[in-house]
C-alpha cells in the first residue's frame, strides 16, 4: 500500500506526514551511523603512549608499526602488531558487532531507497525492524568500545587508553534514531494490523514455552561454544590461555592457500552431489518398491535387511574391504585368477575409487534415509489412491502423480539440510576405506580428510582446525542461503526457514 | 497402506526379485561378519573372511564376556542413555517442531534459522568440551553423556515435516475455532496421528544414543559410566595405540583383541537395536492411515 | 544472538582468569588429579585407597589417578591440559612434552625441586635433569629406568637358520634373507610394511623407511625433518638427503624390493596392526621394532608356536650409531594452572624416592596383588591389578623396580647395547630427541610439505612407482612448490642452537 494512497484529510494522513518526518530522521542517523564506522573515522585513541608501550613491554621495532590512534576495525591490527592476545577477543567481538550494525544500516537503507514493501501484507516494517537492530548495533557497539577502554585501562593499570568523540556521537544518534523508527512502526503496526514481540509473548506464551528447553539446550551446546570461531584467528599457547592468545589475523588461513584448494573443494562438492542426489534417489526407489510390495513377509525381512549395513562399522568395513580389493590375495583378484583374467590393482589406481566409495555408501545409508521415506508414504491418507483408482488410474499413475508429489517435500528438506553440509566430507568413510594411501589421493582427497591430515602434523594447531570448519561453515552458509531464498521464491512452504 | 495392484503377478515377482537382490547384498557382510565371530583368529588372519564359520568357536565371545560385569554394566549404562536421551529427546523435538510448524506463530522462520544456524557453525570440539567440562562442571556424569545430543536439528525439522504433513491445517484452525488452546491441539490431535513420524525421529534418536561413543570418551572418569560402544571401541584402539607408541613405550600387549574379537563386538553391540527395529517398523508398514483429514 | 555471546564470552574470559590460584595452604586437603595414559585397572579404587592413607597423614593430600584411555588419547591429553583438569601429568616426547613445556602448559620445577624435592633431585642428577630442560627451563622429572628403544629388525631366526641364510643385519644381508625364505616357500608371506601413522615425525612417508637406520649413521634414525640429516658423530654438520644421490639410490632399492614381492602391491591401505609376525604372515618386521616388542613376540612364538624362534638386532649394531632412550621418553609434570603445586612436588618427590610407596604405585598391594617368588621375580596375583597397573611408566626407578622373569632376557640385550653405546663418539647419549622444534613461523608450509610427504614420498619409499627417477623430480618439486626452504631454514636454524646449547659439534 503507498501512503500517497490514503486520502486527505483522513486522520491517517496527519499521521503520514509525522511519520515520513520520523522516516527520514532513521534513515539520516543510519547514514550518519555508516559514515562513522569508515576506517578513518578513529574511536580509539592512545594516551601517554610510552609510558603504554613500556608496559606492553613493546620493542622498538614493533612500536614503529603502531600509531596513535585507531577505528574500530583497524583497532585488531593494533592488537596484531602490538601483540596483546589479551585484548583480542574483546576487539574482535566489537568488529563483529561493527559489521552487523553496517550490515543492518545498509539492508533498512538499501529497504529504504527501494521502498519495497513486504508481501503478505507488512508495509515497511521490516524495514523499520532492519533499522532498529541497525541502531541496537550501533549502540552496544559504542558501549562495546568504552567497555573494551575500561578493561585495557584497568588490565595495564594505567589510562593508556580513551574513547574518541565518535564514539559518544554514535551512541547519541543511534538513540535518536530508534527512537525515531520505534515511533513509526508502532504506527506502522496500528495500521497494517501487526504485532510487536510482547503481544505474540502475551497470544502465544504457551509456544513460547513449548520453545524453552530447545533454547536452553542450543545455547548450552552451540550458541555460547561459538566464541570458539575466534580461536581461528589466534595462535593458542598456554601461558596466555585461550582467549588472550596472540591475535594472529588470517594466518591460520595460509595453509588454505598453500593446499590445492580448488581440488579438494571440487572433490568434495562432487562427492556431496552424488551422494545426495543418487542417494535419495535410491531411497524414495526402494521405500516406494517395499510399500508397493504385498507379501508381509518379505516387506517386514528386506526393510531389516536393508537398515542392517547402517550398522556395519567403518572400522570393521575397512577390514572387509581391504580383503576384497587387495592385490595379491584379496577374493576380488582371486575371482578374476580363477576365470583367466588379469589381476586389477585397485589400490594403486586413483580412478577406481570415486566408485567403490560411493558404492559403500550407497549400501550404508540406503536402509537409513529409505525410513523417512516409508514414514511419509505410511503418512499418505488412501483416500487419494481410492479415489485415483476409482478414476481408473493404473499404478503407475498413482505413483506419479500421488505418491511422488506427496515426497517432496521431505525431499526438499532432506536436500536443502544436506546442502547445508555440503563442504563437509563423510571423513569416517573416506579415511578408513582410503586411510593415508597418497596414490589415491587425486580422486579420494576431500577437505575433512586433508584437514585431518594437517592437524595430525601441528599439535596444538587448534586455530588451524577452526580455520578450516569456518571456512566449511561460510561455504555451507552461502550455498544454502542461496538455495532457502530461490525455493522460498517458488514455494515459501518448501523453504527450510 | 497399500496400493491396489493392476498389473497383475508378472509385475510382483520383479519387484519381489529386485528387493530380494538388495537384501542379500545388504546382509551379505553381516553374515561375514557373524560368521567371523565364529571363527578362531588364526584362521581369519591366515584365510581370511569367509560366509560360514570354518572350525566354529565361540573363543571371541569367550574374551569379550570374560568379564561379563563390566559389559553388562556397559550395557545397563548404554539402555539407560539411549532410553532417557531418546524419551526426554523426542518430547523436546516434538514440542520444538509443533511451534515452528505452525502458521500463526510470527518468529518460527527465526526459531527454525536459529537451530538450522547449529549445524552449519560450530565453535569446534575444544570450547564445546570446556563448556561441559569446565564452565558446567559436568565430567564424570552421566548428565555429560546424554545431554549434548537430546536434540537434533535435523530431526527437529524432520520433525516438523511430518507435523505440515499429517496435520492440515484446516484441522488446526477448526480446532482453534472450537476454543481449543495450543496445549489441547498439541496433545489430542498432533500427537494422535504422528504415529510413523514419531516413530521415524524416535529410532534415528535411539541409533544415535545407542551407537554413541564420543560422549563416554570425552567425559567419563571412570569405566563405571562408559556406553556399551565405548567399552568395545576402546578395546580396539588400544590395538591401535600400541602402534602408535610401537617405538616409545613397553606396554603389556597380553590381552590385545583380534580380528575375530573385533567382529564379535560388533555383533554384540548392534544384537540389540536390531531388535528393537522390527518393533518401530510397525508403523512403517502396517499402513496406519492418517484420518484426520476426514476429522 | 550476538549480545549473549560477548557476556557470555566475558563470562568465560573471568572463569578462565579465575583459575590461576594463589599459594597452597597445606591445611587444606589437596586433591591431586594424577593424569596417566591407557586404561584404568580394575582394582583402581583399592590401590588409590592404600595411597592415599599414607599421603593423607604425610601431606594432607590424596591422589586421584585419572586415565586417558586408548580412544583418541592424543585429544584427551591435549583437552586436559587446556581445560587445566590435572595437577601431575605423564609426559613423554611423544605426546610433544617440549612442545607443550614451551607453549607453558607446564609448571617450572627448579624452584620446587630444590625445596621440596631434595633427595628427588639428587636421585635424577644434573644430567637427566638438563635433558628434561627446555629453553633452559625444568619442566619434568624424567622416570629412572634406563632403557633402549633403539630401532631394529624382528626376524624369524628359525627360517634363517632352517634355509641357512645370512643373519639380516645389514641391508644387502635382509634382503639376501627374504630372497631365501622367498626361494624356499613362494607361498611364505614375507613383510607387511604399512603406511606409517607418526606424521609428525615429517622425515617419513612409509615403514620401510625405518630401514634407512640400518645403512647410515644418522643421529636421528630415519633422518631430520624435511629431508635434512646429520651424522651423530657431527650432529651440527646438517646436510641435504632428500635431494642426493643416496636418496635415489635408496628409492630404487625399495622399487627393487616392492618388485620382487617382498610386500603387497596394496601395502599403501593395509590394515596390518601388528598380528602378521605372530602369526607367521610375515617373517620379518622393520618398522618401529624395539627389545621390549623382540620380548613380547618371543613370548607369543612360545606360547602358540613353540617351534618359531624371533630374534632381533638392532639397525645401530651395524652402523654404531646406539644410544639409550632419551630422559623425556616417560616423564611427570606438573600443570601451570594446578591450585597445589608444592604438594606435587612432595608426593612426587615420595613416590619416586620412597621403596615401599614407589612398589605400592606400581604393583599394587603385595600379597593381594602380586608377590615375589623365590628367585626375588615378580609374580601377578590378580589380574584386577596388573604389572605397572597404572601405566605410570614416569615413575619407574632402578632401584625400586620389581623384575619380572622376561627383563632377565631384556636386561642381557640392554647390557649389548650399552657396551655399544659407549664406543660413540657421544657414550649413550640420546642426542635427537632432546630437540624440540618450534615451526609456529613457518607453520603452514611445514603442514604443506607433510602433505606432499604422504602423496609423493610414501609411495616411493613404497617401491610402488613405476619409474623412480620420473618420481623423484616431482617429489622433489612438489616438496619444493609447498615451501620446503622456509622449514630447512627455520629448522637448521633451531638445530644450530640446540647443537650450541648442549656442545653437539
Amino acid at each position: 500500500m503507498n501512503v500517497a494512497a490514503i486520502g486527505k484529510g483522513n486522520p491517517a494522513c496527519r499521521q503520514s506526514v509525522t511519520r515520513h518526518r520520523n522516516i527520514y530522521i532513521a534513515a539520516a542517523a543510519s547514514a550518519l551511523l555508516l559514515l562513522m564506522l569508515l576506517p578513518m573515522v578513529h574511536w580509539i585513541f592512545l594516551n601517554e603512549t610510552e609510558a603504554l608501550f613500556d608496559v606492553m613491554k613493546l620493542k622498538a621495532s614493533a612500536v614503529k608499526k603502531l600509531s596513535g590512534s585507531y577505528s574500530v576495525f583497524t583497532f585488531l591490527s593494533f592488537v596484531q602488531d602490538s601483540k596483546q592476545g589479551v585484548l583480542g577477543l574483546w576487539s574482535f567481538i566489537l568488529l563483529m558487532i561493527a559489521a552487523a550494525s553496517a550490515a543492518f544500516h545498509l539492508w533498512g537503507l538499501g529497504l529504504f531507497f527501494l521502498r519495497k514493501k513486504a508481501a503478505g501484507g507488512k508495509g515497511m516494517l521490516p524495514m523499520y525492524s532492519r533499522i532498529q537492530s541497525g541502531m541496537l548495533f550501533s549502540l552496544l557497539l559504542s558501549a562495546g568500545t568504552l567497555g573494551l577502554i575500561l578493561f585495557a585501562n584497568n588490565h595495564y593499570g594505567m589510562a593508556g587508553f580513551r574513547a574518541g568523540a565518535p564514539v559518544y556521537a554514535s551512541a547519541a544518534v543511534s538513540v535518536i534514531g530508534y527512537l525515531a523508527s520505534k515511533r513509526m512502526e508502532k504506527d506502522e503496526r496500528t495500521l497494517r494490523r501487526e504485532h510487536g514481540f510482547l503481544e505474540e509473548v502475551r497470544r502465544n506464551w504457551i509456544l513460547f514455552l513449548f520453545l524453552v528447553p530447545c533454547f536452553v539446550f542450543f545455547l548450552i551446546n552451540n550458541y555460547l561454544p561459538m566464541a570458539g570461531i575466534y580461536f581461528a584467528f589466534t595462535q593458542f599457547n598456554f601461558r596466555d590461555s585461550l582467549f588472550a592468545s596472540p591475535f594472529v589475523g588470517f594466518k591460520n588461513f595460509e595453509f588454505l592457500l598453500h593446499s590445492e584448494i580448488l581440488h579438494l573443494t571440487t572433490n568434495t562438492i562432487l562427492y556431496n552431489l552424488v551422494f545426495i542426489v543418487v542417494g535419495n534417489v535410491l531411497q524414495i526407489f526402494f521405500a516406494i518398491l517395499i510399500s508397493q510390495v504385498a507379501n508381509k513377509y518379505l516387506k517386514k525381512t528386506s526393510q531389516t535387511m536393508i537398515f542392517m549395513p547402517y550398522f556395519v562399522s567403518y572400522v570393521i568395513l575397512r577390514v572387509l574391504v581391504f580383503n576384497v580389493f587387495e592385490y595379491d590375495v584379496g577374493l576380488f583378484n582371486n575371482f578374476m585368477t580363477s576365470i583367466g583374467s588379469p589381476k586389477v590393482d585397485f589400490y594403486n589406481t586413483p580412478s577406481y575409487w570415486p566408485w567403490i566409495i560411493t558404492v559403500f555408501y550407497l549400501w550404508k545409508n540406503i536402509g537409513y534415509g529409505m525410513v523417512v521415506y516409508l514414514a511419509t508414504i505410511t503418512g499418505i491418507s488412501s483416500d487419494y489412491y481410492e479415489a485415483a483408482q476409482i478414476d481408473g488410474a493404473n499404478i503407475w499413475q498413482q505413483i506419479r502423480y500421488i505418491t511422488v508429489p506427496l515426497l517432496k517435500p521431505t525431499f526438499i528438506i532432506l536436500l536443502l539440510y544436506a546442502l547445508g553440509g555440503i563442504m563437509k566430507g563423510q571423513f569416517e568413510l573416506f579415511y578408513q576405506l582410503v586411510g593415508n594411501n597418497g596414490t589415491l589421493f587425486s580422486t579420494t582427497d576431500i577437505f575433512d580428510t586433508y584437514v585431518y591430515r594437517i592437524t595430525t602434523t601441528q599439535p596444538l594447531s587448534m586455530g588451524l582446525g577452526t580455520a578450516a570448519g569456518l571456512f566449511q561453515s561460510l561455504f555451507g552458509f552461502i550455498v544454502i542461503i542461496l538455495t532457502n531464498f530461490l525455493i522460498k521464491r517458488k514455494n515459501p512452504e518448501y523453504a527450510l526457514f | 497402506m497399500k496400493i491396489r495392484d493392476r498389473s497383475g503377478r508378472g509385475f510382483d515377482i520383479i519387484k519381489g526379485i529386485l528387493l530380494t537382490i538388495l537384501s542379500l547384498l545388504c546382509v551379505l557382510p553381516f553374515i561375514v561378519i557373524v560368521s567371523g565371530s565364529f571363527t578362531s583368529n588364526q584362521e581369519i588372519i591366515r584365510n581370511g573372511f569367509s560366509l560360514l564359520p570354518r572350525g566354529f568357536t565361540a573363543e571371541a565371545y569367550g574374551t569379550i564376556f570374560k568379564t561379563p560385569e563390566d559389559i553388562l554394566q556397559a550395557y545397563k549404562m548404554n539402555f539407560y542413555y539411549t532410553f532417557i536421551g531418546t524419551a526426554l529427546g523426542l518430547i523436546i523435538i516434538t514440542l520444538t517442531a509443533y511451534v515452528i510448524s505452525r502458521k500463526e506463530f510470527k518468529y518460527r522462520n527465526k526459531v527454525s534459522f536459529l537451530i538450522y544456524f547449529t549445524t552449519i557453525f560450530g565453535g569446534g570440539m575444544i570450547p564445546w568440551y570446556l563448556m561441559y567440562a569446565n564452565v558446567l562442571n559436568l565430567r564424570g556424569t552421566t548428565l555429560a553423556i546424554w545431554f549434548p545430543a537430546l536434540i537434533t536439528p535435523f530431526l527437529v525439522i524432520l520433525m516438523r515435516t511430518f507435523i505440515v504433513g499429517a496435520v492440515p491445517d484446516a484441522v488446526v484452525e477448526s480446532a482453534k475455532i472450537d476454543g481449543a488452546g495450543h496445549w489441547r491441539i498439541f496433545w489430542r490431535i498432533v500427537l494422535p496421528v504422528l504415529g510413523p513420524g514419531l516413530a521415524t525421529v524416535g529410532l534415528f534418536q535411539a541409533l544415535g544414543y545407542w551407537n554413541d561413543w564420543y560422549r563416554s570418551s570425552m567425559f567419563s572418569t571412570s569405566s563405571k559410566t562408559w556406553s556399551l560402544q565405548f567399552y568395545l571401541y576402546d578395546l580396539v584402539n588400544s590395538t591401535q595405540a600400541m602402534r602408535q607408541m610401537a617405538q616409545y613405550a613397553d606396554i603389556n600387549t597380553a590381552d590385545l583383541p583380534t580380528q575375530s574379537v573385533k567382529l564379535a563386538m560388533s555383533v554384540v553391540a548392534t544384537g540389540p537395536i536390531l531388535i528393537l527395529y522390527p518393533f518401530v517398523q510397525r508403523y512403517f508398514v502396517s499402513g496406519i492411515t492418517v484420518g484426520a483429514v476426514k476429522g | 544472538m550476538k549480545k549473549l555471546l560477548s557476556i557470555v564470552l566475558a563470562l568465560i574470559l573471568c572463569l578462565s582468569a579465575a583459575g590461576w590460584a594463589a599459594a597452597d595452604d597445606m591445611n587444606e586437603e589437596a586433591n591431586l588429579v594424577f593424569y596417566v595414559m591407557g586404561d584404568a585397572p580394575k582394582d583402581e579404587a583399592a590401590v588409590e585407597d592404600a595411597i592415599n592413607a599414607i599421603l593423607k597423614e604425610k601431606f594432607n593430600a590424596t591422589i586421584d589417578f585419572q586415565f586417558s584411555t586408548w580412544t583418541d588419547f592424543n585429544l584427551k591429553y591435549n583437552n586436559t591440559l587446556i581445560s587445566a583438569g590435572a595437577d601431575l601429568i605423564y609426559v613423554a616426547n611423544w605426546e610433544n612434552y617440549g612442545l607443550n613445556a614451551n607453549n607453558g602448559a607446564f609448571l617450572e620445577m627448579d624452584g620446587l625441586l630444590d625445596t621440596y624435592g631434595a633427595e628427588l633431585k639428587a636421585l635424577c642428577g644434573e644430567g637427566m635433569l638438563n635433558m628434561c630442560r627446555v629453553n633452559g627451563e625444568l619442566y619434568c622429572i624424567p622416570n629412572l629406568w634406563p632403557e633402549y628403544v633403539c630401532l631394529g629388525i624382528k626376524y624369524r631366526e628359525d627360517l634363517r637358520a632352517k634355509y641357512e641364510l645370512p643373519y639380516p643385519d645389514t641391508l644387502e644381508n635382509i634382503e639376501a634373507y627374504l630372497k631365501g625364505i622367498q626361494a624356499a616357500d613362494p607361498s611364505q608371506g614375507l613383510l607387511r610394511p604399512t603406511n606409517t601413522e607418526s606424521a609428525s615425525s615429517l622425515s617419513i612417508g612409509f615403514d620401510t623407511a625405518y630401514l634407512l637406520a640400518a645403512k647410515y649413521p644418522w643421529v636421528a634414525p630415519f633422518g631430520m625433518p624435511y629431508g635434512l640429516t646429520a651424522n651423530y658423530d657431527t650432529p651440527s654438520e646438517v646436510y641435504d638427503y632428500w635431494f642426493s644421490d643416496d636418496f635415489v639410490t635408496d628409492c630404487k632399492m625399495f622399487k627393487s624390493w616392492a618388485d620382487q614381492g617382498f610386500w603387497s602391491k596394496s601395502a599403501l591401505s593395509d590394515t596390518n596392526d601388528n598380528e602378521a609376525y605372530d602369526n607367521g604372515l610375515a617373517v620379518a618386521e622393520v618398522a618401529g621394532m624395539n627389545p621390549n616388542k623382540q620380548i613380547s613376540s618371543a613370548n607369543s612364538f612360545a606360547k602358540d608356536h613353540p617351534e618359531w624362534e624371533s630374534a632381533y638386532i638392532a639397525y645401530g649394531e651395524n652402523t654404531g650409531v646406539i644410544y639409550p632412550g632419551h630422559a623425556t621418553q616417560n616423564g611427570t609434570a606438573i600443570l601451570r594452572s594446578s591450585k597445589y603445586p608444592e604438594r606435587c612436588m612432595m608426593v612426587l618427590n615420595y613416590i619416586m624416592t620412597d621403596e615401599t610407596m614407589n612398589r605400592l604405585v606400581q604393583c599394587g598391594i603385595e600379597g593381594k596383588h602380586y608377590e615375589l617368588d623365590e628367585n626375588g621375580f615378580y609374580v601377578n596375583l590378580d589380574e584386577a591389578f596388573p604389572y605397572e597397573g597404572f601405566n605410570t611408566w614416569n615413575l619407574r626407578v632402578n632401584e625400586f623396580k620389581l623384575k619380572q622373569p622376561t627383563d632377565v632376557a631384556l636386561q642381557a640385550m640392554f647390557d649389548k647395547y650399552a657396551a655399544l653405546g659407549e664406543k660413540t663418539k657421544w657414550p649413550n647419549v640420546n642426542i635427537w630427541d632432546g630437540f624440540t622444534e618450534d615451526y609456529t613461523e613457518y607453520s603452514a608450509e611445514r603442514a604443506a610439505v607433510g602433505n606432499v610427504l604422504r602423496q609423493y614420498l610414501a609411495p616411493l619409499q613404497a617401491g610402488l612407482v613405476s619409474d623412480v627417477d620420473a618420481a623423484v623430480e616431482e617429489f622433489r618439486a612438489k616438496v619444493t612448490e609447498a615451501g620446503l626452504e622456509a622449514c630447512r631454514e627455520g629448522f637448521k636454524e633451531q638445530w644450530a642452537d640446540y647443537c650450541a646449547e648442549y656442545n653437539y659439534q
